[in-house]
């Protein structure tokens, strides 16, 4: 081989070696002993800096473009981006029973709060309310709650992540994990269940379902005081919690923030409780309300919370009957398979159902219900064919979201952490 | 009783002389004397189920799924053959007619086999419809179906499945009275009652496709369209039959950017209901022999350089006089691509402006909507020559001294094979076939249910056509090719020529051709999805 004409790549300059570091030749810079007197001191002005949307702690498209006077925040514009969902403009081209995938995808770490919702809508509409077979109703509390279940252990586990506590996110997300088998079970789908139909639900609960709930709640809670024990007196994560991004109760009725928000603000509204709902009025449970609307505050009251729903589970699985699951109403059933392909009745219905879709009765409804992130509504207009004429969703995330740059102002950069952690905002659900 | 049951109704306004006012379902409704019931209902927004009556065909009372409560009757009236009468008190939701209409649903229902999977109307299905929408209830039968023929070939276009058949008789009236010719009869009794052709007679006429449009279920199926497309897939546009001179109103349904089927659009002063089996079936077509580039010299060419090439060739003929230049109008063309060829050809200053047009049927005509003149503006292309002060003579009598001929569309009657091998032609056309296969150049033209513009049928109506699809190709609307042409070759006042959109060209042709002034340009009709537009029966 023939000798090199040209030195290697990333050798010295020849002669120049002994005046340069390693660090400067590498990184082109001086370090701080090196430099002057004038250069050591910190530029007056404020600096932007960008925060996301590749940050770790920045969930989806979400970017905050920071003002900084040091390591304070005097400005923060929050960015939330595109996913380009268009879940109102999509549900205009679909049928009324073809949303439901839709909103799945709305706030997709409590899918079934989501379906339930929109079933809800469309129910008043076509004057079913009220008429669901009871087991149906509970059918839906069950896998509603299971989802609050899920969406808290999420939100708590990865903000515990965020500060340091990587066991407490491994905890959780294994707890959660359980539940997604169980709602996997149930729907078929681990997290875009579609489990839920207008007039009840697509499927009866799988057999050997309330020992598997059972089970699995018991170790939820072994999980949960596990996990409290790692946080609820950790010095670092109080440090980081308490105090920080705290809001009125005033600001929070202000701001329409509604669910853990708003609680730990001091608001006491759960819509379960307030515009009672299914079969919500059936079982017993409480409403955390906390007092100083902080960080921490919003992290007890969601683990209030999740020891509510199980308290609410525990009771469905005793309370809950037999019969059947879907309202026996030729507008929105099916009919049973045997039928559809054996009589020509069946088979126009079955047709209708899903060619044209279900026929809703022209008109407009709102339905609401107390999703993992709080009210979660749905605003329907009809106009007598399959699909809507316009569809609204009121997603707490998007409203959340508004509250961000208030919230952050005036903190240090390492709090818009926590801060946008326990918001809890859900992309798909912002993004509408 | 009537004021009883409405006591909040405002003293009833004098009813005019040849009209009548009743009450149908606790509203007052005044209408024309000899209305039926049903209509007058349908001006109220109560769409009465039925199946045998059709607007546009004499009244059977056949299906009686129309039946309606009439006070101080003690029966129930069928309300397409009950005349509305001074007075009359109408109930449409009694549980007398709500019973009749389930009862009679589940009675057309009890033999009709499980065909929807496989069904052409499925989707479209006057039966599926008013089922869903009036009865809904489970079947009650536990005895066999009875069966009869599944495929009864017809005639020429149309299959029949006599099981689907609900015996409403629709198209045996659509035949009686559309083509004046009885070709369809009932046959047997009870449930073992068929449809089949009258003794000696299969289903030709010319009309035949209208009854599968009719038929309310899908027992008469199009040879032409059964098992290509799903209906409740299609989408429709509205746009007129360019297969004759009547310029039957027409919807086009289409998917994938490509038309499967026409079928009528009610115009009572063109068509009715109805259309032609020859029209239905132009939509074949519009993908035959198509020009999807530009050509020259027969080889493909880009559009940009085939103009260039079209504007070398003409430009010093046109400077020389425009005598040696043709310019050919087409009568199977909108009215905006020839406007806008007659506005050049006076911009250029050709004096030798002539139309082409396909030689007349003179077998076709029946008096009916069918016409010996098989091309669709004749009357638009007279009408813009005339207004533009251009003499057109017949393409046949082309002068001597023609060199070069600027022709729309793909017809040159008369002209003979010799004289077209001495000729330049640059040729706008949708197809590849005449005088364009031999073409010096070929420009790719929208083909009529590609583009937007209006044509005059021969009773002098101007009608508008809505783009369903994209053109293939290169290609692009006449008119545009004709403006681009004009500004490679600005000789004259042609470089002046600035249409950007056919709505422009109409609105020049308008201000020029005083019978047209009154005319505006609608809104481009955007597809309506069928599967979202109900069953339209």
């Amino acid at each position: 081989m023939a000798a090199p004409s040209t030195p290697p790549v990333g050798a010295p300059p020849p002669g120049d070696a002994s005046s340069r570091s390693l660090k400067q030749l590498v990184l082109g810079r001086k370090d701080v002993q090196d430099l002057s007197d004038t250069e050591q001191e910190l530029p007056p002005d404020l600096m932007t800096v960008n925060m996301g949307p590749s940050h770790p702690a920045m969930h989806g498209t979400v970017r905050i473009v920071l003002t900084v006077d040091g390591e304070r925040i005097v400005a923060a514009d929050v960015h939330p981006g595109y996913l380009h969902r268009c879940f109102e403009k999509e549900s205009e081209y679909a049928t009324f029973t073809q949303v439901f995938p839709y909103t799945d995808r709305l706030n997709y770490v409590s899918p079934m709060i989501n379906n339930c919702g929109w079933a809800m809508a469309v129910e008043k509409l076509m004057g079913l309310t009220g008429h669901l077979p009871r087991r149906a109703e509970y059918i839906r509390v069950i896998v509603s709650e299971i989802s609050r279940i899920t969406d808290h252990l999420t939100c708590l586990g990865a903000s515990a992540m965020e500060l340091g506590a990587f066991a407490v996110f491994l905890f959780f997300l294994k707890a959660r994990e359980w539940l997604y088998e169980l709602l996997e079970k149930v729907s078929g789908a681990r997290l875009t269940h579609s489990y839920v139909r207008i007039g009840g639900v697509s499927k009866d609960l799988p057999p050997n379902f309330h020992a598997e709930l059972t089970l699995c709640l018991d170790q939820i809670v072994k999980v949960m005081v596990e996990g409290e024990g790692l946080l609820n007196n950790n010095k670092i994560f109080r440090d980081r919690m308490a105090g920080i991004g705290a809001m009125t109760k005033e600001d929070a009725i202000a701001t329409g923030c509604v669910g853990p928000i708003a609680r730990a603000a001091g608001v006491d509204y759960d819509v379960r409780k307030d515009y009672p709902y299914s079969v919500y009025p059936e079982v017993e449970f409480d409403v955390p309300v906390g007092t100083t609307g902080d960080c921490y505050d919003r992290y007890l009251v969601r683990i209030e919370e999740l020891k509510q729903s199980i308290r609410i589970l525990r009771q469905c699985l005793t309370q809950i009957p037999d019969g059947p699951i879907m309202v026996d109403d030729p507008r929105v059933t099916l009919p049973p398979k045997a039928a559809t392909y054996n009589t020509i009745e069946s088979m126009i219905r079955h047709f209708k159902h899903i060619v044209d879709g279900i026929k809703v009765p022209a008109g407009e409804a709102y339905a609401f219900v107390e999703g993992g992130n709080g009210e979660l509504g749905f605003y329907v207009v009809a106009d007598g064919t399959g699909r809507p004429y316009k569809a609204y969703v009121r997603s707490p995330s998007f409203v959340h979201l508004s509250t961000a740059s208030k919230l952050i102002h005036g903190h240090l950069i390492a709090d818009v952490v926590p801060i946008f952690g326990m918001i809890n905002m859900i992309g798909g659900e912002c993004d509408k | 009783m009537t004021d009883a049951s409405n006591p909040a109704a405002p003293a009833p306004a004098p009813t005019p002389p040849d009209s009548v006012s009743l009450t149908i379902d606790g509203m007052a409704v005044i209408v024309k004397k000899g209305t039926n019931v049903l209509e007058a209902a349908r001006t109220l927004g109560i769409d009465i189920s039925a199946f045998c009556y059709h607007p546009g065909l004499p009244i059977v009372a056949q299906c009686r799924q129309c039946l309606v409560s009439v006070e101080k009757n003690p029966k129930l009236q069928p309300s397409c053959q009950q005349t509305c009468g001074e007075g009359m008190v109408v109930h449409t939701t009694d549980a007398q007619s709500t019973l009749a209409r389930k009862q009679q649903l589940e009675f057309t229902l009890l033999n009709h086999p499980i065909d929807c999977p496989i069904c052409d109307k499925a989707g479209e299905c006057t039966l599926q419809k008013l089922y869903f929408e009036h009865d809904n209830a489970d079947s009650r039968v536990d005895v066999p179906k009875v069966h009869k023929h599944k495929v009864v070939d017809l005639g020429p276009t149309i299959v029949l499945d006599q099981e689907r058949c609900i015996l409403c008789s629709r198209c045996i009236r659509t035949c009686d009275e559309v083509a004046g010719e009885h070709q369809l009869e009932f046959a047997h009794r009870g449930d073992h009652e068929i449809l089949t052709t009258a003794p000696g007679a299969q289903l030709d006429n010319p009309y035949s496709l209208n009854t599968v449009d009719v038929c309310p279920v899908g027992a008469l199926t199009s040879k032409d369209f059964r098992f290509t497309m799903r209906a409740w897939e299609l989408e429709a546009t509205p746009s007129v039959c360019t297969g004759c001179a009547t310029g039957c109103n027409i919807e086009i349904h289409h998917k994938h950017d490509r038309a499967w089927r026409l079928v009528p659009r009610h115009n009572p002063e063109v068509n009715q209901y109805w259309m032609c089996d020859e029209g239905r079936l132009t939509y074949h077509g519009l993908r035959e022999q198509r020009l999807a580039g530009a050509t020259v010299d027969g080889l493909p060419a880009g559009l940009d350089r085939a103009i260039r090439a079209a504007a070398d060739l003409l430009s010093p003929l046109l400077s020389a006089g425009g005598q040696a230049v043709g310019v050919v109008l087409s009568a199977e063309h909108s009215n905006e691509d020839n406007f806008a060829l007659a506005r050049l050809a006076k911009a250029w200053g050709v004096s030798s402006v002539y139309v082409a047009a396909k030689p007349e049927v003179p077998g076709r005509a029946d008096g009916r909507l069918r016409v010996a003149d098989v091309n669709p503006n004749t009357a638009g292309v007279a009408r813009i020559a005339e207004a533009l002060g251009l003499s057109l003579a017949p393409v046949g009598d082309l002068s001597a001294g023609v060199r070069a001929l600027v022709l729309l569309g793909s017809e040159l009657p008369g002209v003979d094979e010799a004289r077209l091998r001495e000729l330049d032609v640059i040729a706008i056309s949708a197809h590849e076939r005449g005088p364009v296969a031999t073409a010096k150049i070929a420009l790719p033209a929208a083909a009529w249910a590609e583009a937007s513009g209006t044509i005059t049928n021969a009773k002098q109506h101007v009608q508008r056509m809505h783009a369903a699809f994209p053109p293939p190709g290169q290609a692009l609307p006449a008119w545009e090719a004709v403006v681009r042409l004009a500004h490679a070759a600005p000789v004259g006042t042609a470089g002046k020529l600035s249409y950007t959109h056919a709505r422009e060209v109409f609105k020049d042709m308008t201000q020029a051709v005083s019978a047209w002034s009154a005319l505006t340009w609608a809104r481009d009709a955007r597809p309506l999805a069928l599967r979202f537009a109900g069953s339209r029966g």
